[in-house]
C-alpha cells in the first residue's frame, strides 16, 4: 500500500534527522553549546567514508568503523580549535562560530573532494526485504536499525557509566562541576567526539538513499526542527522529533501540492515553537530569583 | 497613622510537592518598615516573587491599595508603584549607573513611539526630567562618583545600592528590598540601616524588607514576621519576635 | 586626551559628546557629498552598496545588538522590502511612496514574526526566524503571479522630479540620504525610553519587567523597527540588482548580514558602519585574492562562503569585540600611552549556571 510505503520512507528519512538531531542535542546537553554544523559534520563523515571505500577501496564495515574513528578525532580537533576559546562566552558568540564552522567545512569539502556528486559502494543496493505486497529496500533498513542500535548503545552509556552523569554535572555548572574533580575539558573533547562520530554514521547510512555532495549537511536544518519537536534537552526526544518530521514530510508530499512537503518542515518548527517551545520532552525550568 | 498599603490573604505557592509558601496572611501599613525573616528555604523570596507577579499564586489574594493584583500582568506592578531588588543583583550589566537608573523612570514616560523617532521637542525635555528625578536618588544615595561607570566595573557594595537606587527611580510606594545587606560587610550593613531610614522619612516609600542580620532588622523595622516552612510563625515588634519560643525553635532547633 | 566637563544635563542627551565630534564627522558627511566626483563609477556604487548593507545592518543591529534577539533570517525583510517596493513601483506608485511603504509593510511583517519572540528565548527565536526565512524564500518561489517565481522579476527604473535615480550618482545620493535618515532615526530611538527597554531586555528581562517594561510589546518594537529598516534597504537593493530573484536572499545573505554586525562590532552604530564597509569591500578583497592563489584554491566555487566562515571564526575567538572594539582599543591605547593595560579589556568569562533554568 501506497500509505505503508510512504510510512517507510518517512521513518527512515526520520532516522536521518533524528540521528543529526542526537548529536546537537548531545552537544547541547553536555555544553549548552549550538552546533549549528552539525548537518555538515553529516557530510564530511559521509566523504571521509568515500575516501576510505571507494577511493582506498576497504570493504564497507571497516570502512564504516574507520569513518567512525576519523570523525571521533576530527570532532576532537574543531573542539579544541574553535570550542575551547568559547567556554564561558554568551550562547550568540558560539552559535556563530560554529556557522562560521559550517561554511569553513563546505569550502574545505568542496576543495577536497570536489563539488560533483559522489556515492558510497554498499552491500545495500538493490536488495529488498519483502512483507505481502510491501517492499522495504535494504538501504532503509540499514538505516532504521542503525539508528535502533546507535540509541540502544547511547542509552546504555548514559544510564550505566559515570561519564554519562559526569557530563550532565559540567553541562549544568562548570565552575562546580571544576571544583568537584570533574575534568570539564576532556568531557567536552569526548562529547564532540561522539557527535561527530554519530554524524559519520548518519552521513554512511543516508548516502545510499541520497547524494553525496557539499550541500548536504543543509538537512541540518530540518534536524533542528526535529530537536526542537522532540524538545531540546532530550535525546529521545531527538529521535522522536526526527521520526515525527519525516513521516509528517512524507504525508504532506502526497496529500499537499508540491513544494509544500518541502516547507512542512519548518511549519511544523513554528508551530512547535508557538504552542509547546520546550518540546514533548521538556527540560527546561523557571530561573529562581 | 494611614492605612493598609498591601494585604495578603491565604497566600499559597507550589512547586510540584514543596510548599514554598503556605497560607500566608499578613499586611504591611502605609509609612511603616516591615521585615520578613526566617530560616532559609522559608519561603522570603517567594512572597516577594508573588507580589511582584513573576509567579502565579496557587490561592490567596494579594491586595495592593485595596485592588487585587494577582492577575496584573508582571510589568504592570511597576506602574502601580510597587518596586523591588533581587537578591543576586539583576542590574543591566553593560550600561551605567545612570542609563540604569533612568530605566527605572520607565512607567513614567509618556512620549510615543513615533515622536521618539523623530526626537520630537517632548523627548528631550522628557529626558531632562527625567534626569532630574535620577539625581535626586543618586544624591540621596551618595552615588555621584560612580554615575558614568559601567555597572560590571563596579565594587559589590556598590551595585546593591544601584540596584536599590534603580527602584527608587521608579518612585514607588511601595519598596521591597531582598537582602539588602547580604555580602556586606559591618560597616556597609550599618549605612544600608541609614539609607532604609532616609527612604523610610524622606522618601516617603513603605518598606518591605527580607532580612537575616538581626542587628539590622531590630534597628529599622517596626514589625516583623517570621516565617519557617512557608507558614507563618509570628507577627509583632523587633523584641517580640526575637524573644518569640516559635521562632527561636525554629532558627535554633529544639 | 579629552576630559569632557559636563555642565548641563542637555550635553548627556545630546547626540554628540563634544565639538570634536561634530567636527570630525562633520568631515564625513562632507568627504561622502564629494565621494562621487573624485571616483570612478564603479566605485561610486559600490559606496552605494556599503550605504545599502549599513542600513539594514542598523535594522539588525538594533534587534541583535541592542535588543539581544537574534535573527538568523533577515535576509527574508530584506526580500520582501525588495520585492513590495518593485511590486508597487510597477504598478505605477510614486517612488517616495512606494519605498517608504515597502519599509512600512516589511515593519508590519517585522512585528507579526516578533509575536512569537516573547515566548522563544535565545536560540529557540534564532531558528524561528531562519524557519520564518526559508518559509518567505519558498512563499517567493512559489507565488508567480506577484514575484514572478524563479524567472524573477524586473525592478522597473524611477525616478523623482525627472531625474533618474535607479543609477549612478543619483543613487549614490539617494542611498546616502537614505542611510543618514535611518542612522538618526536609530539613534534616536537609542536615546529615548524604548531604547533603553530594548538594551534592558538585553542585560536581564526578569529585572527589565519588574521596571515596568513590557517586554511583548518592546520586542514586537524592536522586531518592526528592525525590519522596517531593513525593508528600505531592500527597496533600494532592489535597484541596486535590477532584476529580483529568490536566489538573492538566501541563508548565505542573512549569514553575511550577521556577519556584518558582529565583525563590525556588536552594541553600536559604529560597527554597523565598520561592517558594511567590510562586507561590502569583501568580494572584491576576495577577488582579488583568487588571483594570487594556486588554481585549485582559487576557482573553487565555495571560496567565499569558506572565507566568510574563516573570518567569522577568527573574529569571534581573537577579537569578538569587532573592528569597532579594535578601534577603541587602539584609541585607548594612544590615550592613555604609556599607561594603557592590555587588562582593562579582558574579557569576563562567565562560568554561567546553565540556560536551560530560566
Amino acid at each position: 500500500m501506497e500509505v505503508f510505503q510512504l510510512l517507510v520512507s518517512g521513518i527512515s528519512q526520520g532516522c536521518v534527522y533524528g540521528l543529526i538531531a542526537l548529536g546537537f542535542v548531545l552537544i547541547y546537553k553536555a555544553t549548552e553549546m549550538v552546533n549549528f554544523a552539525q548537518g555538515d559534520m553529516m557530510m564530511l563523515g559521509a566523504y571521509v567514508a568515500f575516501t576510505y571505500i571507494n577511493l582506498m577501496e576497504l570493504p564497507f564495515f571497516w570502512g564504516l568503523i574507520a569513518t567512525v574513528l576519523t570523525m571521533a578525532f576530527i570532532g576532537v580537533l574543531i573542539e579544541r580549535a574553535l570550542l575551547r576559546p568559547m567556554i564561558g562566552e554568551p550562547p550568540f558568540a558560539v552559535l556563530m562560530i560554529t556557522i562560521g564552522l559550517g561554511f569553513i567545512l563546505r569550502a574545505f569539502a568542496g576543495a577536497v573532494w570536489g563539488s560533483d556528486t559522489k556515492a558510497i559502494s554498499n552491500p545495500f543496493v538493490g536488495g529488498v526485504v519483502r512483507l505481502g505486497e510491501v517492499s522495504i529496500g535494504f538501504e532503509n533498513l540499514a538505516i532504521i536499525s542503525g539508528t535502533a542500535i546507535l540509541c540502544l548503545v547511547l542509552y546504555l552509556f548514559f544510564r550505566f557509566t559515570r561519564l554519562g552523569i559526569a557530563m550532565q554535572a559540567a553541562s549544568q555548572n562548570q565552575l562546580a562541576a571544576y571544583y568537584v574533580g570533574i575534568p570539564v575539558k576532556r568531557i567536552y573533547s569526548l562529547v564532540w567526539a561522539m557527535s561527530a562520530a554519530i554524524a559519520a554514521v548518519a552521513g554512511v547510512l543516508v548516502a545510499p538513499v541520497s547524494l553525496v555532495e557539499p550541500v548536504m549537511g543543509f538537512i541540518g536544518i530540518k534536524a533542528f526542527a526535529a530537536a526542537i519537536v522532540g524538545g531540546f534537552g532530550s535525546l529521545p526526544g531527538a529521535i522522536v522529533g526526527g521520526l515525527i518530521v519525516g513521516i509528517v514530510e512524507q504525508f504532506a508530499g502526497l496529500y499537499l501540492p508540491t513544494g509544500f512537503s518541502d516547507t512542512s518542515a519548518y511549519v511544523i518548527l513554528i508551530l512547535m515553537l508557538f504552542i509547546r517551545p520546550e518540546g514533548i520532552f521538556a527540560t527546561m525550568q523557571q530561573k529562581k530569583v | 497613622m494611614s492605612g493598609v498599603l498591601l494585604s495578603t490573604t491565604d497566600l499559597s505557592l507550589s512547586f510540584g510537592g514543596v510548599h514554598a509558601v503556605r497560607d500566608v496572611t499578613f499586611e504591611v501599613e502605609e509609612g511603616e518598615v516591615y521585615s520578613i525573616i526566617g530560616p532559609n528555604g522559608a519561603g522570603k523570596t517567594s512572597i516577594f516573587n508573588l507580589i511582584s507577579r513573576l509567579y502565579d499564586v496557587d490561592r490567596g489574594n494579594i491586595e495592593f491599595e485595596g485592588e487585587s493584583i494577582i492577575r496584573t500582568p508582571p510589568h504592570n506592578i511597576a506602574r502601580l508603584g510597587i518596586a523591588r531588588t533581587f537578591q543576586n543583583t539583576e542590574l543591566f550589566e553593560h550600561e551605567t549607573v545612570l542609563k540604569n537608573m533612568l530605566i527605572g523612570r520607565h512607567v513614567h514616560r509618556k512620549t510615543s513611539l513615533l515622536s521618539e523617532l523623530l526626537f520630537l521637542p517632548g523627548v528631550p525635555k522628557q529626558e531632562l526630567r527625567f534626569r532630574e528625578i535620577v539625581e535626586d536618588v543618586i544624591d540621596l544615595l551618595d552615588l555621584q562618583s560612580y554615575r558614568d561607570q559601567v555597572i560590571g566595573s563596579l565594587p559589590y557594595g556598590v551595585r546593591k545600592m544601584v540596584e536599590v537606587a534603580r527602584a527608587l527611580c521608579i518612585q514607588p510606594k511601595l519598596l521591597l528590598l531582598d537582602e539588602p545587606s547580604s555580602g556586606l560587610n559591618p560597616e556597609e550593613t550599618e549605612d544600608v540601616a541609614f539609607w532604609i531610614e532616609d527612604i523610610n522619612q524622606d522618601f516617603g516609600a513603605t518598606v518591605i524588607m527580607v532580612e537575616h542580620d538581626m542587628n539590622l532588622v531590630s534597628r529599622a523595622s517596626s514589625r516583623v514576621m517570621a516565617l519557617a516552612d512557608g507558614a507563618v510563625l509570628a507577627v509583632g515588634s523587633p523584641e517580640e519576635i526575637q524573644n518569640h519560643p516559635e521562632v527561636l525553635r525554629a532558627y535554633l532547633g529544639d | 586626551m579629552r576630559f569632557i566637563f559636563k555642565t548641563k544635563y542637555k550635553q548627556d542627551v545630546d547626540l554628540f559628546k563634544h565639538n570634536g565630534q561634530r567636527f570630525w564627522y562633520g568631515l564625513l558627511v562632507i568627504a561622502a557629498l564629494i565621494a562621487p566626483f573624485s571616483l570612478d563609477n564603479f566605485y561610486v556604487g559600490e559606496l552605494a552598496l556599503v550605504y545599502i548593507y549599513a542600513v539594514a545592518g542598523i535594522g539588525l543591529m538594533l534587534l541583535v545588538g541592542y535588543t539581544g534577539l537574534v535573527s538568523l533570517g533577515h535576509a527574508a525583510f530584506l526580500a520582501i522590502g525588495a520585492y513590495v517596493h518593485a511590486y508597487l513601483l510597477s504598478r505605477g506608485w510614486p517612488f517616495p511612496l512606494s519605498l517608504f511603504s515597502a519599509g512600512l509593510f516589511t515593519a508590519i511583517v517585522g512585528a507579526i514574526v516578533g509575536l512569537p519572540a516573547m515566548r522563544m528565548t535565545g536560540i529557540y527565536l534564532a531558528i524561528a526566524t531562519l524557519a520564518f526565512a526559508i518559509i518567505v524564500e519558498q512563499v517567493i518561489a512559489h507565488w508567480e503571479s506577484v514575484t514572478g517565481g524563479y524567472r524573477g522579476m524586473l525592478v522597473p527604473d524611477a525616478a523623482i522630479f525627472g531625474i533618474d535615480i535607479s543609477d549612478g550618482r543619483p543613487f549614490y545620493y539617494l542611498c546616502l540620504f537614505v542611510t543618514i535618515a535611518c542612522l538618526l532615526a536609530g539613534l534616536n530611538i537609542l536615546r529615548g525610553p524604548t531604547g533603553r527597554a530594548m538594551i534592558g531586555i538585553r542585560d536581564s528581562e526578569i529585572s527589565a519587567q519588574s521596571m515596568g517594561i513590557d517586554l511583548a510589546r518592546t520586542k514586537s518594537i524592536a522586531f518592526a523597527l528592525s525590519a522596517g529598516f531593513t525593508g528600505l534597504a531592500g527597496g533600494l537593493f532592489a535597484h541596486k540588482l535590477g532584476y529580483l530573484a529568490p536566489d538573492a536572499f538566501t541563508l548565505l545573505m542573512s549569514i553575511q548580514l550577521l556577519l556584518m554586525v558582529v565583525v563590525g562590532g556588536l552594541g553600536s552604530m559604529h560597527g554597523v558602519f565598520f561592517g558594511a564597509i567590510f562586507i561590502g569591500m569583501l568580494p572584491q578583497g576576495i577577488a582579488m585574492m583568487r588571483d594570487t592563489l594556486p588554481a585549485a584554491v582559487g576557482q573553487l566555487p565555495g571560496l567565499e562562503p569558506g572565507i566568510f566562515g574563516l573570518i567569522l571564526v577568527l573574529f569571534l575567538i581573537y577579537e569578538p569585540l569587532g573592528i569597532y572594539g579594535r578601534w577603541r582599543k587602539i584609541r585607548q591605547f594612544f590615550d592613555e600611552f604609556p599607561l594603557y593595560r592590555k587588562a582593562t579589556h579582558k574579557r569576563q568569562k562567565s562560568y554561567l549556571r546553565t540556560e536551560r533554568v530560566r
